[in-house]
């Protein structure tokens, strides 16, 4: 009896691996059977947007949100090939782009943490403010520095370096996307700090009862400043895979609609909105599924502007099971 | 005549049985103590009661009437009110807004007509002696006035038998007997109560009747006019309660704790010099000072002037952390918003604050983290299966062992108790008290806070009385008796 119960609550608590099972499972049936390459191929798409994932589900986990990590995308990878341009150099690059990301993310987590801003207000007021940048800095820097794009921020192919840079984006070790070892890399990294750090379990416990994290000694507001520097941290790798993947970043349409995506794969991935609950392994089989998804349209040949569709009712039918089976239980356990 | 008859209640959850055959008759114009310590099923009676759940077999008689798949609806049609121990208010409405939602009074087009309705509010506050204007926000209510106003509104709509949870826990001596006077006028008119309490004297004060329940099972019921506290106890908690006097006077050390001229929000001037092994009791009205003052030295609130030394340092800049890190530590009131961590384990809302503490050893070792948890269980008694089991699962008593157990695995050597045994039932209190005093006895020095004098009496050697915002007066053990203390809490001493 034990055994039962406790193999059907594994079930609800890994449930986002059979949402993702499921969902694969039709990809092999309409794409006519797996070629490695295929497969491979969702680490190499899931890269962006799941570690974007894995800091809004930080972000969700202490009970805020963070609406402008899609702008942060598009102003962050803008720049960042800016500074590639002129100073050809991968590593400075890369440490732009981690630190302008954190940096943003930091004025994130000023307003909400110490001012306190609701997030929704402040990260809302961020995103408009982040893409306006993106597109405004594009007009005016000079075309040298844009790599020759016009409303575009394009890489200079002929430096010297940027063979490594494009290696980096698009090559593979051994039949593995690199930037899907990234990605592993960092949920493996998160799922050790969210299950097994002091850090981790403040998370929690500030999304669970913030009054009561506090009066146990949390600082509350450092924390949240903290997670939300993580979380623009996050998008800054994304940046630069993005740029290293696409050897530009279009101000107007990079990151467009990610946050809803990130926000849409840490709910698929079993993370509660209110704070709390939920596991960080959860957001990568979140976007994996989106990701899939994608792939099913294409596959199918079906227009790409019904994408959005299929993905919203997929999240409002695995909600609605998570939500509506328990009461069914409880009914069915009545009678 | 009996207004209500529970006849061989049974309920079980997931096939646990919490209610066995249980009986419950109450009579118009009475009121009847429910008692038994937290678990042994009053809450889920009331709620089968109530229709929150449906009885799994039994029978339920109201006004003559038999009750069958009872839900809320039904069962306030009936007239049957429950007044819960959180409140069910709306902070951000007015007074009658409150009472008449969802049921307003309106004109042919829909239009609320406030006047009428305020009228009548005021009438019945009248009537009840309650002085609360209808238009005030019910936030700006005091706790009292918001427990009168649950009240009132139940009467509102004409209910026969009200459910009062524990209404004093957070009312003071005078708001009590107001309270009380209330419900013995709508006695003589016919209206019935059912009161949980767990506060003896309270019971013996305004009860009729009584009813006690162990472990899900109907134990007896009867006039209270022929029991007396120690029997009703008996009955209560069965053959494991002892009320024998734990206090022995204790060796004390140096100075631990001092406070200086301390003044803050709500309190001033404040000069107590605290000994190692002390336990001291705070007590005063609600909004003496005596909680401010704790919150003051663990460092919620800061102070405006004056200075705290722990252990000879002064703890600088008031946050909880550095007050933490100075060794002291606090069970805050009010568990449910201050303490419990829902959504995580009984290990992991033990270890919360000692992680702050140990925040530069970011990993963490659960191996080590469960053989400490699994010391603290035997050392506390925390009955629990598992320490990964939710610390919802837990009664209230065993919830608070994990806070104390909590505040103990941070090593800190002032514990600051805010009305530690709030909810707790009888057989928790007392462990709890013995737990003060054995802590006491190796070495911790204990400051607690409570309006409960019973409590002090047992275990404080010295007791500190609050009264607006000062200290009134510093009774030795020998002289704290719940007179001596009233007078000086009340001020009357000083009229």
């Amino acid at each position: 009896m034990s055994s039962r119960n406790s193999f059907t609550k594994s079930i609800g608590e890994y449930s986002y691996v059979f949402v993702f099972l499921a969902i694969f499972a039709i990809f092999a049936f309409v794409s006519n059977g797996l070629t490695t390459n295929g497969v491979m191929n969702i680490f190499r798409h899931s890269a962006v947007i799941g570690i974007m994932g894995i800091g809004m589900g930080l972000v969700c986990l202490v009970g805020e949100i963070d609406l402008s990590v899609g702008s942060m995308l598009a102003m962050v990878s803008g720049f960042s090939v800016c500074i590639y341009n002129l100073t050809g150099s991968i590593i400075l690059t890369l440490i732009f782009a981690l630190l302008f990301g954190a940096l943003c993310g930091l004025i994130n987590g000023f307003f909400v943490g110490y001012v306190k801003m609701p997030a929704f207000i402040v990260t809302l007021a961020t995103m408009l403010i982040y893409r306006s940048f993106a597109q405004y800095f594009c007009q005016v820097f000079p075309k040298t520095i844009l790599g020759g794009g016009s409303s575009v921020y394009r890489i200079n192919s002929k430096l010297e370096s940027y063979r490594s840079l494009y290696n980096f984006g698009n090559g593979k070790i051994s039949v593995v996307p690199i930037v899907g070892i990234v990605l592993i890399l960092i949920v493996i990294l998160f799922t050790y700090i969210t299950t097994s750090t002091k850090f981790g379990k403040k998370i929690y416990a500030i999304g669970s009862n913030r009054k009561g994290a506090g009066m146990a000694g949390i600082n509350t507001e450092l924390t949240t400043v903290k997670i939300f520097v993580i979380c623009g941290f996050l998008v800054g790798i994304s940046s630069f895979m993005w740029i290293a993947m696409n050897a530009s970043s279009d101000p107007a349409t990079t990151g467009k609609s990610y946050e809803m995506y990130a926000i849409a794969s840490a709910v698929l991935g079993g993370i509660s909105m209110s704070g709390g609950k939920g596991k960080n392994l959860g957001v990568l089989f979140g976007a994996m599924s989106y990701t899939v998804i994608d792939k099913i349209i294409v596959a199918l040949k079906m227009d790409s502007l019904i994408n959005d569709a299929i993905k919203g009712i997929i999240l409002i039918l695995v909600i609605a099971i998570q939500i509506l089976g328990p009461q069914l239980k409880n009914k069915l356990g009545r009678n | 005549m009996s207004l209500l008859e529970m006849r061989d209640i049974d309920k079980s959850f997931n096939g646990v049985p919490v209610l066995k055959r249980v009986q419950l008759s109450v009579d118009k114009g009475s009121v009847h103590a429910l008692l038994g310590e937290n678990g042994a099923g009053k809450s889920t009676l009331m709620n089968v009661m109530t229709g929150v759940y449906q009885k799994d077999a039994g029978t339920i008689i109201f006004d003559g009437q038999a009750m069958e798949n009872i839900t809320i609806h039904k069962s306030e049609e009936a007239g049957i009110a429950f007044v819960h121990q959180e409140l069910n208010l709306f902070n951000d409405m007015t007074v009658w807004e409150n009472i008449y939602l969802n049921k307003e009074l309106v004109s042919k087009f829909g239009r609320v007509k406030k006047k009428a309705m305020v009228e009548k509010c005021r009438d019945l506050f009248r009537q009840l002696d309650v002085d609360i204007d209808p238009l005030e926000k019910v936030e700006n209510l005091k706790t009292s006035e918001k427990q009168l106003l649950e009240i009132s509104k139940a009467l509102f709509f004409n209910a026969k038998l009200l459910i009062l949870d524990e209404p004093t826990t957070s009312l003071n001596n005078d708001e009590i007997a107001h309270l009380f006077q209330i419900i013995n006028n709508l006695k003589k008119d016919g209206t019935a109560f059912i009161f949980i309490s767990h506060k003896m004297p309270e019971i013996f004060e305004l009860c009729d009747t009584y009813t006690v329940f162990r472990n899900g099972e109907f134990i007896g019921t009867g006039k209270i006019a022929d029991v007396d506290a120690q029997k009703v106890t008996e009955m209560m908690v069965g053959a494991k309660f002892s009320s024998e006097d734990l206090y022995q006077a204790r060796k004390t050390g140096n100075t631990v704790l001092k406070l200086n001229n301390l003044s803050g929000v709500g309190f001033e001037n404040i000069s107590l010099d605290i000994k190692r092994g002390q336990i001291i009791g705070l007590t005063g009205l609600q909004g003496a000072g005596s909680s401010e003052l704790m919150q003051c030295i663990f460092g919620v609130t800061s102070a405006i002037c004056g200075s705290i030394e722990a252990n000879g340092k002064k703890v600088p800049n008031h946050s909880i952390h550095s007050a933490m890190k100075s060794g002291i530590a606090m069970l805050a009131a009010n568990r449910k918003e201050n303490s419990v961590i829902p959504d995580m384990s009984l290990l992991e809302n033990m270890y919360i604050s000692e992680h702050t503490l140990s925040a530069k050893n970011f990993h963490i070792h659960k191996k080590q983290e469960k053989e400490k948890f699994e010391k603290y269980r035997k050392m506390l008694n925390i009955k629990a299966q598992d320490s990964s089991d939710s610390i919802l699962s837990l009664s209230g008593g065993n919830q608070q062992k994990v806070f104390i157990a909590r505040w103990l695995n941070t090593n800190a050597d002032i514990l600051l108790f805010d009305n530690p045994t709030q909810g707790i039932d009888v057989g928790a209190k007392a462990e709890i008290y013995k737990l003060i005093l054995e802590l006491a006895k190796s070495g911790k020095t204990i400051l607690v806070n409570t309006l409960e004098i019973p409590e002090i009496q047992k275990i404080a050697d010295y007791c500190v009385i609050f009264y607006d915002g000062k200290i009134v007066k510093i009774l030795d053990h020998k002289d704290i008796n719940e007179h001596t203390v009233m007078m000086y809490s009340t001020n009357a001493a000083n009229v």
